[in-house]
């Protein structure tokens, strides 16, 4: 899987994020980055360990989520990687798991590079 | 967006509640912030079971659940709300994934009311709550109308129906299901309804829905349910046919209703208005009825038709003696006596015989009670007269047997009159009146037999009816009047009290007393007329007394059975008081005869009617057989030498001894003596001279009317005109034992 040029956070989805909050008075952006951050984090241990132990349905789970989580934030190629996980998953097509998983620990350290800086600046 | 609290529509909670089940924490933030700048208020729970936890003491308006979760999912969450107790109809969305066909499925199968596909396009999801919310309140109505309907129609005992056709029959609620006494888990198909129904009945309701159905008309009727559990039941159908666009029945929809009750009702009603609630025997209205149709059918079938009018002998006295209770259960027993004589049915009959067949006219055949003692037995076919004679044979053979009353042995017999139609009578109103004739005739025959009319018969019974029954009318048509007959304190010249006696005017011409009052003592009205004439010498007492001071007594007649009443005393009493004179204005009269023959009953009533100071007056005194000994114990006033010892005074010595005899007597008791019939001066002279100062008669004045008796005073008493004035008290004859008029002059009542 290549990268392509996109950027790792997609701007129309973060407007949609600092719509919902115009004036910043409830911090939500930081809010929701924040809340992104601790879910990468339980999941990302939650990920690591069900490979390990080569338990299908955590994986599913954790990628479901993050799938859902990404796309809120504009990760959209998190996202997208966490449905083919998913969708591989269900259709028991795991010869490309191991792959695919990797490219997912790679992007969620890129995302989180990303958002780091929009948190703090916040 | 949308701006901020955007308002609700007006039936929706002013921030609806929502909870919001997600593990991804991100969109559980986004959510929830979104779906609050849309108004909504949000709790958030991060899995299934949090979620559960959080309803046990939070109701939300709406349930929003993300279905894929670890732990418990969304599926799983909404089986389990599901079965809380208050959560069976509560919305709950289920969020899935874009292209999740079968999770969607799931969902509905979880129990989810819809679902909705997860997007970053929040706005989008408080649109989908807020539509659920308002179908959800919707539906909260309909059913709570709906459930207001069942109980409604579950209090009326009613139940709807449909009944599409080419679908086998009815299709019941589950309050039509109740009517019969089913359960929700027993539909009810045509053929256990019919079943239901009796066999009799049956073919009946069938042909009149087929009827129904093939004509396209309202289907309305009762029918009588036998239900599971035994019970019988009346149950009203009421249905009306339902068309398609092209005026095609396709049905029926109607209720069922349990009118068991009110059927009864309606019967007990009909009941009391066509029969003798005493006697349980039809009753007048009902008689007539019977007769009428009775010669309906004589009439189209070419038959006579027999009324026997029957009427007890002496009932009245039976009654005046044993009390009316004893009367009442005397009328029983000759009534239940009585339908044994006929074919007697007790069907109540006021719709059309037509249905029933030709011979159903023997349904009218009944033994009825018109009033009193009077029966009526009707039979709707007769070959002749001796068909009928025979009934009243039975009839006059079923009272032969004594009747047990209260320990003591009645022996009544009956007069029965017969009337045939068409000979006697073309119409129910001739043969009612020309039994009646026939039956007076054999009242005046002895009693206790029977006759058929004929119409030799009819002048005099039928003069007699008329008179009764105008004699009925007399007192409240005001025929009655009260004429006076002045008592004379012969030495002074002065009126000292007078006798009221009573007078009809009908239509204008004056029935003398000798016609009416001996037909009044017969038939009972002497009770009625004499009370009206208490009333009415009360009322005269007080005129009399405004207009002249009059302060004496005006003496009524009664006959003995008057005294016998236990509330006379207080009937005096009452009318006295109306018009405000004392007790002592109204003096009673009791003949002699009827005073000795009743005496055990009269004297209680003679003491009571004393102690209120109501004076007693002997009428006819020396006619009858009085007993001395009672006569000196007795709380009387007054003796009234009868007139025919007055008449023959002067003429027979017998007449003068008699007339000594019953002064001295009246002397040695110290009671009034007073001598009616005076029609001359001999006799008045006489009379004085024996010693009665008090007189009545012609020579003083006839019975007038009240106004009369004041323009007598006026112009004959107080100038002094009259030739019987001055005669007694300056004649130089032996001075009389003055018999005062001292008032109050009362015997101490006997303690």
């Amino acid at each position: 899987m290549s990268l392509s040029p996109i950027p790792v956070l997609d701007e129309g989805a973060l407007q949609r994020l600092r719509d919902l909050d115009p004036a910043g008075k409830n911090q939500l952006l930081e809010r929701v980055l924040r809340a992104f951050e601790n879910s990468v984090v339980r999941l990302g241990a939650q990920l690591v360990d069900a490979r390990e132990k080569n338990d299908m349905q955590s994986v599913r789970h954790a990628v479901h989520t993050l799938k859902s989580s990404s796309a809120s934030i504009g990760a959209l190629r998190l996202s997208r990687l966490c449905a083919e996980i998913e969708a591989a998953v269900r259709q028991e097509a795991l010869a490309g798991l191991p792959g695919l998983l990797d490219d997912v620990d790679r992007e969620l350290a890129v995302v989180l590079q990303a958002v780091q800086p929009m948190r703090s600046a916040g | 967006m949308t701006p901020r609290n955007q308002p609700f529509s007006e039936d929706l909670p002013e921030r609806p509640k929502v909870l919001l089940v997600d593990d991804d924490e991100v969109n559980l933030l986004l959510t929830s912030v979104a779906l609050e700048d849309q108004g909504f208020s949000v709790t958030t729970a991060t899995g299934g079971e949090q979620a559960i936890a959080t309803l046990v003491d939070f109701l939300p308006d709406i349930v929003v659940l993300d279905a894929v979760m670890p732990g418990l999912d969304g599926f799983q969450t909404c089986r389990e709300l599901r079965v809380l107790p208050g959560f069976e109809s509560l919305p709950v969305l289920m969020l899935t994934g874009l292209d999740d066909d079968a999770s969607i499925t799931r969902a509905y199968e979880a129990g989810a009311t819809d679902f909705f596909v997860k997007s970053t396009q929040w706005s989008l999801l408080s649109g989908r709550l807020r539509y659920l919310l308002r179908a959800s309140r919707t539906r909260v109505e309909l059913e709570r109308s709906k459930s207001r309907l069942a109980r409604a129609q579950d209090l009326a005992r009613m139940g709807s129906f449909d009944w599409k056709k080419g679908q086998g029959g009815p299709v019941f609620s589950i309050e039509g299901l109740r009517v019969f006494g089913v359960g929700p888990d027993h539909p009810l198909n045509f053929r256990k309804l019919l079943r239901m129904v009796p066999e009799e009945e049956r073919n009946a309701f069938i042909e009149l829905t087929h009827n129904a159905m093939e004509r396209s008309t309202v289907l309305a009727t009762d029918i009588h349910a036998r239900l599971a559990d035994g019970r019988q039941r009346i149950v009203h159908l009421e249905a009306e046919p339902e068309f398609n666009e092209h005026g095609n029945l396709i049905g029926y929809t109607g209720i069922v209703q349990d009118v068991t009750d009110r059927r009864l009702a309606e019967d007990r009603i009909r009941h009391l208005a066509n029969f003798d609630t005493l006697t349980g025997l039809p009753n007048r209205r009902q008689l007539i009825w019977r007769a009428e149709r009775a010669l309906e059918h004589g009439r189209r079938l070419n038959h006579q038709v027999a009324l026997l009018l029957i009427d007890l002998d002496r009932f009245k006295v039976i009654n005046d003696t044993l009390g009316h209770g004893a009367g009442d259960e005397l009328l029983v027993e000759v009534a239940r006596r009585l339908r044994s004589c006929v074919r007697h049915s007790d069907q109540v009959l006021e719709s059309s015989l037509e249905t029933v067949g030709v011979r159903s006219h023997r349904t009218l055949e009944a033994v009825g009670r018109l009033g009193g003692d009077e029966f009526v037995a009707l039979l709707p076919e007769v070959a002749d007269e001796r068909d009928a004679e025979r009934v009243a044979e039975r009839i006059l053979e079923a009272m032969r047997l004594p009747i047990i009353i209260g320990m003591q042995e009645c022996f009544v017999t009956a007069s029965v009159g017969i009337a045939i139609f068409p000979r006697d009578g073309a119409n129910v109103a001739d043969l009612l009146r020309n039994s009646d004739v026939a039956m007076y005739s054999v009242k005046s025959a002895g009693r206790n037999s029977s006759a058929v009319y004929r119409q030799s018969l009819s002048g005099q019974g039928r003069e007699k009816l008329e008179l009764e029954s105008a004699l009925h009318k007399a007192i409240e048509r005001d025929e009655l009047v009260l004429y006076y007959q002045p008592k004379i304190d012969v030495r002074g010249a002065r009126m000292v009290g007078a006798e009221a006696l009573m007078r009809w005017r009908r239509q204008g011409v004056l029935v003398p007393p000798g016609d009416f009052i001996p037909l009044a003592e017969e038939t009972g009205l002497i009770t009625p007329l004499s009370e009206w004439a208490i009333r009415e010498a009360a009322r005269q007492a007080r005129i009399w007394q405004d207009n002249f001071g009059f302060a004496d007594s005006i003496a009524v007649n009664l006959p003995s059975r008057m005294f016998e009443r236990t509330d006379l005393v207080e009937y005096i009493h009452t009318a006295v008081t109306t018009y405000g004179v004392p007790h002592h204005a109204i003096e009673l009269e009791i003949t002699e005869t009827g005073l000795m023959k009743d005496l055990q009953n009269v004297i209680p009533a003679l003491h009571r009617l004393n102690e209120i100071g109501v004076e007693i007056s002997i009428d006819d005194f020396g006619t009858g057989y009085s007993s001395l000994a009672y006569l000196t114990t007795l709380p009387i006033s007054e003796l009234k030498i009868d007139r025919s010892f007055v008449r023959d005074l002067g003429m027979t010595p017998q007449s003068s001894a008699v007339v000594t005899a019953i002064i001295a007597l009246a002397r040695s008791l110290g009671l009034r003596v007073i001598a009616e019939g005076v029609e001359n001066l001999r006799q008045m002279e006489v009379l004085h001279r024996l010693g009665c100062g008090i007189m009545q008669g012609f020579l003083f004045s006839k019975p007038q009317p009240p106004e009369d008796i004041e323009d007598w005073l006026e112009q004959t008493v107080l100038p002094r005109k009259a030739p019987w004035i001055g005669r007694a008290g300056s004649a130089d004859v032996t001075e009389p034992p003055r018999v005062t008029r001292a008032r109050p002059l009362r015997i101490k009542p006997v303690a």
